[in-house]
């Protein structure tokens, strides 16, 4: 009597499991998906330190300089289009890798804004995952 | 004295023509262009684009006359060099997604800010200087070009 009932129940385990199994690979899949169409803008905080650190003081809205705030405006990355928002992180990316930021004139008069290399390999590689998740192809 | 003076300078001229430095390579037929390679673009940003811009920002150049006459060359050559490092059109497909977006960006902060066409451009050769209306429409087909490379 015990065999008997056991049985049925190891058959509708084996029966079942695959389905429970295939349901969450389903379901896996489609949060994948979601993700990837609901692509996130995020700033870690270790690399909002960096650019409150090196980046801000010029880069914000409130800036004394209109150039400076024209090319990139931290306070409006967010809120850009897809576009605008991959060319200015590209840009990001570039400018560091190059040296070109922040500016040297700058640097001589506020040495503690330089940024070290391990932090500048930080942000450049931020910048340029954050501009890259938006290419579906 | 004057006299001996011009003759001088006119002599060195005349020397100068032969030490200039040659024009930059003038193609017409470029598979990576970015009009031919993407018809959607409106018809008046295209013309927009090929009067204003592609002189230097292409290798579609139509050098003037004097253009080769030192020492206008030296300028000639080293802007134009400048501006094709920037950014070329007949290279356009040959650009990454990422820096084809960066330079959509640039195109919209050097219009905005008046940076482009070089004013020395715009007086040299009629009718390339941006309306009002013609900058308004390449800032937002540059921005609108952009965002369609991510949908």
């Amino acid at each position: 009597m015990k065999n008997t009932m056991r049985n049925p129940l190891i058959i509708m385990i084996i029966t079942f499991f695959p389905i429970i199994f295939l349901s969450f690979t389903h379901k896996n899949k489609t949060i994948q998906t979601s993700k990837a169409a609901d692509v996130n803008y995020i700033i870690p905080n270790d690399i909002q330190e960096i650019i409150n650190n090196s980046c801000y003081g010029c880069h914000n809205n409130d800036s004394k300089s209109i150039k400076s705030k024209m090319k990139l405006n931290f306070d409006k990355l967010s809120t850009m289009k897809i576009g605008k928002r991959v060319g200015k992180l590209n840009k990001i990316h570039d400018v560091i890798e190059e040296n070109e930021m922040p500016p040297k004139k700058f640097l001589k008069k506020y040495p503690e804004k330089s940024l070290s290399d391990e932090d500048g390999e930080k942000l450049a590689s931020w910048a340029i995952n954050m501009a890259s998740q938006y290419i579906n192809e | 004295m004057i006299k001996n003076l011009s003759i001088l300078l006119f002599i060195c001229l005349i020397i100068l023509q032969f030490f200039g430095p040659s024009l930059p390579e003038v193609s017409n037929i470029n598979p990576n262009d970015l009009i031919d390679n993407n018809p959607e673009i409106p018809e008046d940003i295209k013309t927009t684009l090929q009067v204003s811009c592609y002189d230097c920002h292409s290798n579609e150049t139509k050098y003037p006359w004097y253009s080769s006459i030192a020492p206008v060359s030296f300028l000639v050559v080293r802007d134009i060099n400048h501006a094709r490092d920037e950014l070329n059109f007949s290279n356009w497909e040959d650009m990454s997604k990422l820096d084809k977006a960066s330079a959509l960006d640039d195109i919209s902060d050097v219009i905005i800010d008046n940076e482009m066409p070089m004013a020395i451009y715009t007086a040299m050769h009629r009718g390339t200087s941006l309306s009002n209306n013609q900058k308004e429409s390449l800032v937002l087909w540059a921005e609108e070009f952009s965002d369609h490379m991510f949908d």
